[in-house]
């Protein structure tokens, strides 16, 4: 077993995850389990990275729920703990863990960094060189003010802007941060609170960062929450020089999220556990039946994430699995597009704001063969 | 007079602000809480298909989504009519996960958001300083708390402090746990499964075993970490004992035992002090130096107090259906879920719930209104129009916090797990709720509400095997609705979401669609602002009167680190993200182009 395993693991040495296509790269996580994966790098790292003891995360939290630092902690394999020591990644900032608050005596900051957070964030933003996470999406408003969130007498808006501008590079964690999700549900609020993803509101491009005039390295990291591989594996990547934050056009997909875990050519639907029970048509009308939730709502025909090879929770199950239908977290029209979740997508007419006809147009490859066959029977429907 | 202003209050869910005027004595005369963050919630919800609500809400919050869920669909049980039909395994799906739920958030509010301050440097100076002259005792004390509380990237003085045992250990239970939700709700955070008329899953053996797998995992952090007796003693001998007084007995007898044998100041969790058996003892002077003779404890019974029993009162929705059966009460009247419902006076007397008897004010919010305060169903929210209006320095009787203020009966109550542990009369905490009492102090205080949060995640896991063994595969687990049903209807869901009572209020048009979704969680009864009469919430009155810097300010008051505010805001376990979130009766939302019939 052990011989085995180690054969595995030179096969897999010069593996460079993030450029090999999906299934090799999936086959290798697999065979050696994500820990040994991270951990090889990890040596890798410690080696490579003698001279530059320590890479210091500096955690960020805007407009959230915490949901993506809880996934984050839900880390199996690696393990949250784990992967900071066996990454070598400081976690030098983070709200809802450190020991530090803000504290103010009659309007002054007191005290040191040991104990007084808004002293340490000062710190670590001035001494630069860390990679910056973001959790939340940022809000601008009321007016570009970005009053709608304030941390320690400051908008959070304006703490983004000065951690950013000394960042090495920014990974926006999860989909508030990413495109803005769930804060950016359609409602006679949403101008008022104008809230934005980092580099990309919904579909449209720029977001925080146009606003601030910020030109870093972006990688985007969606999902509500985001994956807790999605997200120590691309730091990974990131730390062992596998994803070379100067050009990262190869790797990301077209809204910015590595192409390894957010597949372009596939669907979700591909590898659905249930896809045996849509290719014969058993398409379940109410729940808890057990068959395809195609009539049900699901959305996992346009969506592109790996979720149902990787699966949740240390590989348990998936949204499908437990007879919910996708609701597409991890794409940038999540909610709104994907709303009503629990109504089948042609009764629903559009699909993610575009008409469901110009998606069948659009679609490529074999994993779309599923949209596009009901798109299909649709216009047929219109006719 | 100083003001001393935390902020942010970091440790906790979303955005929160403390501040506190502390006199020349070191004592808090008044204290300001306001939250910091708007994201509109409840309006996003409008013109929707109402059956959206349940995925969609519980995005409010990430560290309790289940309760956000589990409550949104109790109130779309309500609003199709299907609450009396659903079936008795949706009920034991949804009592497991939210039992997990529970117990996985206690434990991270335990060991990581909380436990933390067991290791702020002021309890070194306390118990190993020259003032109190602890020596071999105290310096052993403070090990205890730094090697099992510190948290990530600590340091004192300079050094870099190792993570602390118990807090390291915790957290890999608490994604086990996860993956024991996981098993029936597909991922967490968010499941997927919670949907009006029951759940989209279909468990079978394979996952009710591997639930119990994992569940038998935990039990192990529990008997090496957590507590030292195995849990069905101590369940007998507290929640199940024949008196209060029995069951503070047993405890106070146990932590007796404890000490006699740990003559050598051996206070390790090898020596029998498990975490709870080490909070229980040193976390208080009533118990710990009064009844125990300690010569120091941390005092906590000192924080957060009420000064004035005819201010406070104690409210819960009630929690854990009957899922013996099918169907329940969207009510939830007195003694039908396995932790009541209820609400407790300042002085411990019980009466039924009512929910007609729920307000909310906004006199001290950033929302306009005509009125200032309004019954959930009947709520407004407009935030206020102009940016210069978000003043977060403005004094008590200013707008000053994104946070209502809600009321029952007009008087703030406090809820979470102490507030349920008392409305459902569980012994232990209701024995040291009188023993404070009796003292002259008050019966809720930082350390009756760890205390209290601790039993009922003992109580819950000795429960949650019961919801596992109620599940029959071979049954149904969703009732399918009338979608006719939604029409001009409306459905109250009540349910305790780990901090507390969480009720959502939602009606609906003509058209079947979502006019009005109201959302009252717990961080907003505990944490909110005054209200028009001026009464202070929970967490505002909690700090009058307390020593900034905890431990009765020996050795002189510390502006600089005010443990108390710490303490006291902390003990609420705040999820202020889930606090704020508005709503608006008037509908200005063109309706979305589907058809729901």
């Amino acid at each position: 077993m052990a011989s085995e395993k180690l054969n595995m693991i030179e096969q897999f040495k010069n593996l460079d995850i993030l450029k090999v296509d999906r299934r090799t790269f999936l086959k290798a996580v697999a065979a050696l389990g994500a820990t040994s994966f991270v951990s090889l790098y990890g040596n890798q790292l410690t080696e490579a990275l003698a001279a530059f003891p320590e890479t210091k995360v500096l955690w960020l939290h805007g407009a959230e729920c915490t949901g993506c630092s809880e996934s984050a902690l839900n880390g199996s394999s690696p393990e949250f703990a784990d992967a900071l020591s066996e990454l070598n990644i400081s976690l030098v900032y983070h709200e809802t863990l450190l020991a530090q608050q803000g504290i103010f005596v009659d309007g002054k900051l007191v005290g040191n960094s040991e104990l007084n957070g808004e002293i340490l964030l000062k710190e670590l933003v001035a001494a630069g060189g860390y990679i910056l996470v973001v959790e939340g999406s940022i809000g601008n408003g009321p007016d570009g003010t970005g009053k709608i969130n304030m941390i320690g007498t400051h908008p959070f808006k304006k703490i983004y802007e000065d951690a950013a501008k000394n960042a090495n590079a920014i990974i926006a964690l999860g989909t508030c941060a990413t495109y803005g999700g769930i804060t950016v549900t359609d409602s006679d609020v949403k101008k008022y609170c104008d809230f934005m993803g980092v580099n990309q509101t919904e579909n449209k491009k720029g977001g925080m960062n146009a606003v601030l005039g910020i030109n870093k390295p972006v990688i985007n990291l969606p999902g509500c929450p985001a994956h807790p591989d999605w997200f120590f594996l691309t730091v990974a990547a990131v730390l062992l020089g596998k994803i070379d934050l100067n050009n990262l056009e190869g790797v990301l997909d077209g809204d910015g999220r590595p192409k390894v875990f957010y597949p372009p050519q596939n669907t979700l639907h591909d590898n659905c556990p249930r896809r045996g029970f849509y290719d014969r048509g058993v398409l379940d009308e109410r729940f808890a039946e057990g068959g395809c939730l195609w009539k049900v709502g699901c959305k996992a025909p346009y969506v592109h994430a790996d979720c149902a090879l990787r699966k949740w929770n240390n590989g348990t199950s998936l949204c499908m699995q437990a007879g919910g239908p996708c609701i597409a977290c991890v794409e940038p029209i999540f909610p709104n597009g994907s709303m009503p979740f629990y109504v089948e997508r042609e009764s629903a007419g559009v699909l993610f704001g575009v008409n469901i006809g110009t998606v069948a147009a659009l679609a490529i490859g074999a994993a779309v063969v599923a949209a596009g066959v009901h798109a299909v029977r649709r216009v047929n429907k219109e006719k | 007079m100083v003001k001393v202003t935390v902020d942010p209050l970091t440790r906790i869910e979303g955005h929160m602000k403390v501040s506190a005027e502390v006199d020349s004595s070191g004592l808090i005369t008044s204290a300001q809480s306001g939250g910091m963050l708007f994201r509109g919630f409840e309006r996003m919800l409008q013109g929707k298909d109402p059956r959206d609500a349940s995925m969609h809400v519980a995005r409010i919050c990430g560290v309790c989504p289940i309760s956000h869920s589990m409550t949104a669909t109790n109130a779309l049980d309500d609003l199709y009519g299907v609450a009396e039909s659903v079936p008795q395994n949706a009920l034991a799906v949804r009592n497991f996960i939210q039992a997990a739920n529970t117990i996985a958030s206690h434990a991270t509010h335990i060991y990581i958001l909380f436990g933390p301050d067991l290791a702020n440097p002021r309890y070194r100076d306390v118990l190993t300083g020259s003032t109190l002259s602890l020596g071999a005792t105290g310096q052993a004390v403070w090990n205890e708390l730094l090697g099992r509380f510190a948290p990530l990237s600590y340091k004192l003085d300079g050094k870099a402090i190792p993570v602390g045992t118990s807090y390291l250990n915790a957290i890999p239970e608490k994604k086990r746990l996860q993956e024991a939700i996981a098993l029936f709700g597909g991922k967490m955070p968010h499941q997927a499964v919670t949907v009006a008329g029951g759940v989209t899953c279909t468990p079978g053996l394979g996952e009710i075993t591997k639930s119990a797998a994992i569940y038998l995992k935990v039990m192990e952090f529990v008997q090496n970490y957590t507590l030292g007796v195995p849990l069905d003693t101590w369940i007998l001998n507290t929640a199940q004992a024949k008196s209060p007084d029995a069951a503070v007995k047993f405890v106070t007898d146990h932590l007796a035992s404890l000490i006699s044998k740990s003559s050598g100041n051996d206070f390790s969790r090898e020596n029998g002090w498990k975490d709870v058996e080490f909070f229980a003892a040193f976390g208080s002077e009533l118990v710990g130096e009064k009844i125990l003779g300690l010569p120091a404890s941390l005092r906590l019974d000192k924080l957060g107090g009420y000064q004035d029993p005819s201010k406070i009162s104690f409210l819960s929705y009630g929690s854990f259906y009957d899922s013996t059966k099918d169907g329940y009460n969207p009510e939830s009247p007195t003694g039908e879920r396995f932790l009541t419902s209820g609400v407790v006076s300042g002085n411990l007397k019980f009466e039924d719930l009512d929910t007609t008897k729920i307000t909310e004010s906004i006199q001290c919010a950033f929302y306009e209104d005509d009125t200032p305060s309004r019954h959930p169903y009947d709520g407004t929210t407009v935030p206020v129009s102009k940016a210069e209006q978000i003043n977060l320095e403005a004094g008590p009787t200013e707008k000053y916090s994104w946070l209502k203020a809600p009321r029952y009966n007009g008087i703030p109550a406090e809820v979470g797990p102490l507030a349920r542990m008392i409305v459902a009369q569980d012994p232990l905490v209701t024995g040291l709720a009188k023993a404070f009492a009796d003292n002259g102090m008050s019966p809720a205080n930082v350390y009756t509400r760890v205390l209290a949060r601790m039993q009922e995640t003992a109580i819950l896991a000795h429960k949650i095997v019961d919801f596992l063994n109620d599940i029959d595969p071979a049954k149904k687990f969703a009732e399918p609705l009338d979608l006719r049903a939604a029409k001009e209807g409306r459905g109250m869901g009540i349910w305790e979401a780990p901090r507390g009572a969480l009720g959502h209020w939602i009606s609906t048009d003509k058209s079947g669609k979502t006019k009005n979704y109201q959302a009252i969680v717990p961080s907003t009864w505990n944490l909110g602002p005054r209200d028009e009469n001026g009464i202070p919430s929970p967490v505002e009155q909690a700090l009058v009167g307390n020593a900034i810097s905890g431990v009765d300010n020996v050795g002189g008051a510390d502006y600089t680190n005010p443990v108390a505010i710490l303490h006291v805001g902390r003990s609420y376990d705040p999820c202020v993200a889930c606090a704020i979130h508005t709503i608006d009766a008037t509908g200005k939302n063109a309706p979305r182009d589907y058809e729901l019939f």
